[in-house]
Order: structure tokens, then C-alpha cells, then sequence
């Protein structure tokens, strides 16, 4: 079958509306490296927790399926702050590898709980306006990944707000670039850092969300391409760097969809990897070289 | 007067205790090892397979147990053991089983993957001294891609024959469907039993009952079993297990114009693509899939994307013993299926086959018994099934299991057809 340009176009435009949830996600990952410069790996385990604990609520309560939209983030929040607990508030700051390798732990902790949960079994989970599907000629949208973008953009703006336009998110950058000096002018180091795992984990759960939503269909099977592709989205958008994580969000997912067109689904990982790789060699510091740095 | 009380605890306990432990004790109980996913991804199987190989082995026990060489009647007793879906642990638990245990025979793995990694360490010819591989022998419940028992001589399975289900389910198709003519598919690349049931059985069984594939003819495709796969592959939109996302394959699907969408994955990127189809509006005439989605999991996950889909199971609550089966799976918190519903008849089998060949069931007839359990297995000729009977293919160490033609109807999988009608 021919390849024509409505099938490459079509293929980046999706690719473009589902990587609004990667971008999510390596938000998550990227606030959190710049926070503390440290890599919470159970961070995607976390969000599809949430996105679990969302759909069991509406499911075992009966409240309406856009509720689990809610009800998901708020529960990857408190997962965040778990996490935060167990693995990163009494290790000490010096030490890199052992919080790494306890979130790893965590991962594999919180997947096998859902799996121990659920058995296993997919899921549906509710999607909004799925029903809706816009064509224009040969090009067709979904109406619920639109949604997803539109929601994904939403809470970019509300991050980005909290970040640069309230104490919150000036404790959050003080502890960042300087957390001595933080701690000195009264801001409290592990209090900030806590309320960054919540808030990140409460992003995380609306990605999760959102990838469930645009499968249509959960499973602990997502957790780790969705923890892959977040740390891709990282490294590529630049670690720390929030406008590098959601323009890497969008890129990673716009061009993992035209290499699976181009070369098939088994090559497809093959250059995203490439690409991965391409940004490590020439520009390590990611699309947006970030300039922080730490005392 | 001696006070006897404070020792005559202790003593009633240690006489207890050793009489448990005794081999005269252990010569009444007949144990058995089941392994399968229960952990990862694919829990569920092992979930569903344990909760039936349970039922069974109750009711074995509550019809008497089975009976040694001796005319004793033991009880049948099993373990179970997490394999997860993997090569290394399937080959772990395996060694460990015919090492540590005293288990007479292994029920398991889940994978297929797993199946053909473990096969692989165990003796390929009985009775060939110079290869030190397990001696143990397997029934395998689960693990369904095609020709793997022959592997081991130790090794049988009782797993449905997918060439020959798909064959009959694609002439009942061109019969019942005469005006489809072509078809469009893909499959998980990733995983062997999807891959290797879609391009070397599906593909060409739709071929040699006159169907064409929608974007032109398949080089090397020719309707005999295995021929161009890899060609059906390349021409194929196929997706990896653990994909999110499926709209390139969907509008290639759609593209295809194709009368019959083929889709040969496991439940969740089933769902995942049956969805994306659904939403892009691509509408087939009709959708086959891969025997391991007629199960619950896709009724859970995608019931009304599913709606229509057809698939050939070798399980279906269709007689009394099936539904008897299905009941139990549920109580024992599984479901049954065409993979979980073969423990059932697996431990019955097995109950056959020692209360024939006579077993010792001591420790010191531990090595003789496995290997009579093995000889018993092979003179199999034909075996109970839950839907009919099964026929052993014993050169291969495989089983022609009955089938019927399931289609998701309202989320549920109904019965459709029954291929022995036709015979």
C-alpha cells in the first residue's frame, strides 16, 4: 500500500495529539530532576495508579466517567507524595544512586500492585467526546485525542502559572537553583520538594489519564513505554527544562507516528532511539539548553 | 507415681509430626506442579489457569483421590508456581520442580516464548543417555503456538490445533460469506504466538479458501502453512504488545478497503485497535481474531468494539461439564477458557494415566514413575474433553482438541457454529 502525503500528514498530526500526554509525562519527570536533580522512575507507574484508583471510584461508586478525570490526578498525587516519603526524604542529597535505584523498586512495587489488583486484565476507561470524529476531506481527527490536547495545554498553562506566578512555584525554583540559600530565606527544602512530588503526581495522573482515555483501554502494560518515552522526553526537551519537556512531548510522539508509517512498527523504536541519541551526542542540554545550576 | 503429663504433650506432637513426615504418609498423597503468569502483565492467565487446575484437582479428591499400583487411593495435591511470562523463570521453576519436588508431573507455562525456551532444556530423546536435560515429564495447559511439544519427548501439550482451526473457520467463512472477498490484518510482532499464528497459519488459510489480500497478492504466499511470512508481515500494519497507539495501523486498515479485518493480538492491544478502528469509522464486513482474544479480558475491556468480531476457541460453556467448569473457575475467583479450561481436563488426564500405568509414589520410584507417566502420556490415543473428545497427536506430543466459532454478541462471546456439524 502507497504512502501518499495526507497518510504522512495525518500520521504527524496524530502523532502530535497523542504526544501531548508524553509531554505530560516528562514534564512530571523534568520538574522533579529539577527540583531535587534526582529521577523518579515510578513516576508513569505512579500515574497509571492513579488513573486506576480514578476508574475504580467511578466504577464501584457509580459517579459519572469524566469524574475519573479528577479523581485520578488527585490519587497519583497522593501516590507522589508516597513516593516522595519512601524513596527521596531520608536519603541523603549526596547520595544519587540509591533514591534512583528505590524508585526503580517502586516502579516494579506500584505496577505489581495494580497487576495483583486487576489481574492484569485490560480495562476499558471512559473517553470523552470519543463519539466525535471531524473529517475534512481525506483527513480525519479524533474528537477525544483533541480533548486530550486541549486538557494536556490547560494544565501546562496551570503549571506553568504555578511556577512563575505564585509562592509556591518561587519556593519551587529558589530550592531548585540555590536550595541553601532557600533554606536560609525561610523556605523549607523537603516541604517544597514534598509538594512538588504532589503536584507533579497529580500531572502525572491526568496523563495517565489521558493515555488511558486515548487507548481507550487501561493496563499496567502502559506503565513502562509511558516511563520510557517520558525519560525520552526528558532528555530530548532538556533535563529541567519545562518548554523543552512539552515541545519534546509533542516532537517524540509526532515523530515516533511517521517512523512507524515509514519503516513499520519494528524499526519504529529504532529511530526514536537515533533521535535520542542524536540530541545526546550534538546537544546534551536538550532543545532548550537549560542554564540552571546548582550550588 | 510418675507424672507423665509434661512429656505426653510433647510426645502426642512429635508422633504427629513424624507421622506426617513419614513415607507412609507421603505415599498417600500424589503431587503435581503448575506454573503460569502470575505476575506481570499477564496475570491473568495464571490467575485463571491456577483457579481451574483447583476445581479440578477437588474434584478428583472428592471422587475418591486416585489409585496406586497398590489399590490405595491417594489424594492428589498440587503446588503452584509464578513463571510471570518468562523464558529464564519458566526454565528456573522447572529445574526446581523436577529437582526439589517430589511432583510426578509439571502442568504449564503460560507464554509460548517461555514454552519454547523451557522445552528446550529438558531431554529431546527419552532414553538418550548422553543428554542430560530434565527428565520430567509436562502437560502444558497454555502456551498455544504451533509444534512446540515436539521439541521434548517429555513434553506434550494439550493446546488447540490453530492450523486446522483457522482452516475450518475460514471455509465456513467463504461459505456462509460468499460475497467477502478480501482481507487486511496485523498483528503484535512481538509476540511469538500472535505473530507466528497470524503470518504462517491465518494468512494462508484465508488463501487457500479463495480469499485475496486487499492491496494486492502477498509474494511467496501460496495457502500452504508458513509460506511468505515474512512477506505477510511487510504487508501487514502491525503494532508491538505494549503499544498506545494504534492510528497509523487503523487508517492503513481502513485504507485497505478490505471486506475482512484480521486482527491477531492479545487482549489489550485487541482492544486498543478494535478501538482506534472504531473511532476512525472503519467498518468491515467482518473481523477474525487470534484464538487467545476469546476470552473474558476483551469482554471487559472493548465489549462494543468487539461487537461482531468471530475467533474459534476450543473452549465454550456448551455441555454440562464446561458449564460445571465455568462455575467453578468463577468460585475459584478465574475465569474459563480456552487456555485456563485445559487444566481441567489436563489433571484428569493425569488421574488417567497414573491410575493406568500403576505408580509406585514412593521417593525411590520418584525416577520411574515420571518416566511411566511420560510412556502413559504417549500411548494416548484419545483423552475427555470439556467440549468432546480430544485426539492426541502423539508423534508431536499435540492434541486435536474440539472447537466451536465464537462472536462477540452483546458482551458475550456466543457460539456460532460448531465445526462437527459439518463433518
Amino acid at each position: 500500500m502507497g504512502i501518499d502525503f495526507v497518510d504522512i500528514a495525518q500520521a504527524i498530526i496524530d502523532g502530535l495529539l497523542f504526544g501531548s500526554t508524553y509531554a505530560l509525562i516528562g514534564l512530571g519527570f523534568t520538574l522533579i530532576f529539577g527540583a531535587m536533580h534526582k529521577l523518579n522512575l515510578a513516576y508513569a507507574a505512579s500515574a497509571i495508579a492513579g488513573a486506576y484508583v480514578g476508574l475504580a471510584m467511578i466504577t464501584l461508586t457509580g459517579l459519572p466517567s469524566v469524574l475519573a478525570f479528577f479523581l485520578g490526578p488527585i490519587a497519583s498525587g497522593v501516590i507522589g507524595f508516597a513516593v516522595y516519603v519512601t524513596c527521596f526524604r531520608y536519603i541523603p542529597t549526596t547520595n544519587m544512586l540509591a533514591p534512583l535505584m528505590a524508585s526503580i523498586g517502586a516502579l516494579f512495587f506500584i505496577d505489581e500492585i495494580v497487576i495483583h489488583a486487576t489481574a492484569g486484565s485490560p480495562l476499558s476507561f471512559p473517553a470523552v467526546m470519543e463519539d466525535i470524529y471531524l473529517e475534512f476531506g481525506d483527513f480525519g481527527f479524533r474528537g477525544d485525542l483533541i480533548f486530550v490536547l486541549a486538557i494536556s495545554l490547560i494544565a501546562m498553562a496551570v503549571l506553568m502559572y504555578i511556577l512563575f506566578r505564585t509562592r509556591l512555584g518561587l519556593a519551587t525554583r529558589a530550592v531548585s537553583q540555590q536550595p541553601i540559600a532557600a533554606e536560609l530565606c525561610g523556605i523549607a527544602g523537603h516541604r517544597t520538594n514534598a509538594i512538588t512530588f504532589v503536584v507533579t503526581g497529580a500531572l502525572g495522573g491526568l496523563a495517565g489519564c489521558m493515555a488511558a482515555a486515548a487507548v481507550g483501554v487501561i493496563s499496567p502494560l502502559l506503565t513502562v513505554p509511558i516511563t520510557v518515552k517520558g525519560l525520552i522526553v526528558t532528555v530530548i526537551g532538556g533535563l529541567g527544562s519545562i518548554p523543552g519537556a512539552i515541545i519534546a512531548g509533542f516532537a517524540v510522539g509526532g515523530f515516533e507516528n511517521l517512523f512507524l508509517l515509514l519503516f513499520g512498527v519494528n524499526q519504529r523504536d529504532i529511530y526514536v532511539f537515533l533521535l535520542l541519541f542524536v540530541f545526546l551526542v550534538f546537544r546534551p542540554g536538550g532543545v532548550f539548553d537549560t542554564a540552571i545550576e546548582r550550588d | 507415681m510418675f507424672n507423665l503429663k509434661p512429656i505426653m504433650k510433647p510426645a502426642v506432637m512429635a508422633a504427629a509430626l513424624s507421622a506426617l513426615i513419614s513415607p507412609a504418609f507421603a505415599e498417600e498423597t500424589v503431587l503435581i506442579a503448575g506454573w503460569g503468569a502470575k505476575s506481570g502483565p499477564l496475570r491473568s492467565f495464571g490467575v485463571n489457569s491456577e483457579a481451574v487446575l483447583k476445581a479440578a484437582v477437588k474434584e478428583v479428591n472428592d471422587s475418591g483421590g486416585i489409585m496406586l499400583s497398590d489399590g490405595r487411593n491417594a489424594t492428589l495435591e498440587y503446588i503452584y508456581f509464578d513463571s510471570a511470562c518468562n523464558a529464564e523463570q519458566a526454565i528456573s521453576v522447572a529445574r526446581k520442580v523436577a529437582s526439589e519436588t517430589s511432583a510426578l508431573i509439571g502442568i504449564g507455562p503460560t507464554c509460548s516464548g517461555a514454552a519454547a525456551a523451557m522445552f528446550g532444556v529438558f531431554q529431546k530423546t527419552v532414553g538418550d543417555d548422553s543428554d542430560t536435560g530434565l527428565q520430567f515429564p509436562i502437560l502444558t495447559d497454555t502456551a498455544v503456538r504451533n509444534g512446540l511439544a515436539k521439541i521434548s519427548q517429555w513434553t506434550f501439550r494439550n493446546t488447540p490445533n490453530e492450523p486446522d482451526m483457522y482452516d475450518k473457520l475460514f471455509a465456513w467463512v467463504a461459505k456462509t460469506y460468499p460475497d467477502l472477498k478480501t482481507i487486511y490484518g496485523g498483528t503484535e510482532t512481538d509476540q511469538g504466538h500472535s505473530n507466528g499464528t497470524y503470518s504462517k497459519v491465518i494468512v494462508q488459510a484465508s488463501k487457500r479458501h479463495g480469499f485475496d489480500w486487499a492491496t494486492g497478492a502477498i509474494e511467496g504466499v501460496t495457502g500452504d502453512l508458513g509460506s511468505g511470512s515474512t512477506e505477510v508481515l511487510d504487508s501487514s500494519s502491525n503494532w508491538l504488545m505494549a503499544d498506545t497507539n494504534f492510528s497509523v495501523q487503523a487508517r492503513a486498515f481502513k485504507k485497505s478497503n478490505a471486506d475482512i479485518y484480521i486482527i491477531s493480538s492479545h487482549p489489550f492491544t485487541t482492544c486498543g485497535m478494535l478501538k482506534e478502528l472504531k473511532r476512525r469509522r472503519a467498518e468491515p464486513k467482518l473481523m477474525i481474531g487470534l484464538t487467545s482474544s476469546s476470552s473474558a479480558e476483551v469482554m471487559k475491556g472493548c465489549p462494543d468494539a468487539a461487537e461482531g468480531m468471530i475467533i474459534p476457541t476450543s473452549f465454550a460453556p456448551i455441555t454440562p461439564a464446561a458449564e460445571k467448569v465455568a462455575m467453578l473457575a468463577n468460585e475459584n475467583g478465574g475465569d474459563a477458557d480456552l487456555h485456563s479450561a485445559a487444566a481441567w481436563e489436563n489433571v484428569m488426564i493425569i488421574k488417567r494415566v497414573i491410575e493406568s500405568v500403576g505408580i509406585g509414589n514412593t521417593p525411590e520410584t520418584l525416577v520411574a514413575d515420571r518416566r511411566m507417566i511420560r510412556d502413559g502420556l504417549e500411548t494416548l490415543e484419545m483423552t475427555d474433553g470439556l467440549i468432546g473428545e480430544v485426539q492426541r497427536v502423539q508423534d508431536e506430543g499435540e492434541a486435536l482438541k474440539p472447537y466451536v466459532f465464537v462472536q462477540a454478541t452483546e458482551g458475550k462471546w456466543a457460539v456460532i457454529h460448531d465445526p462437527r456439524a459439518m463433518q
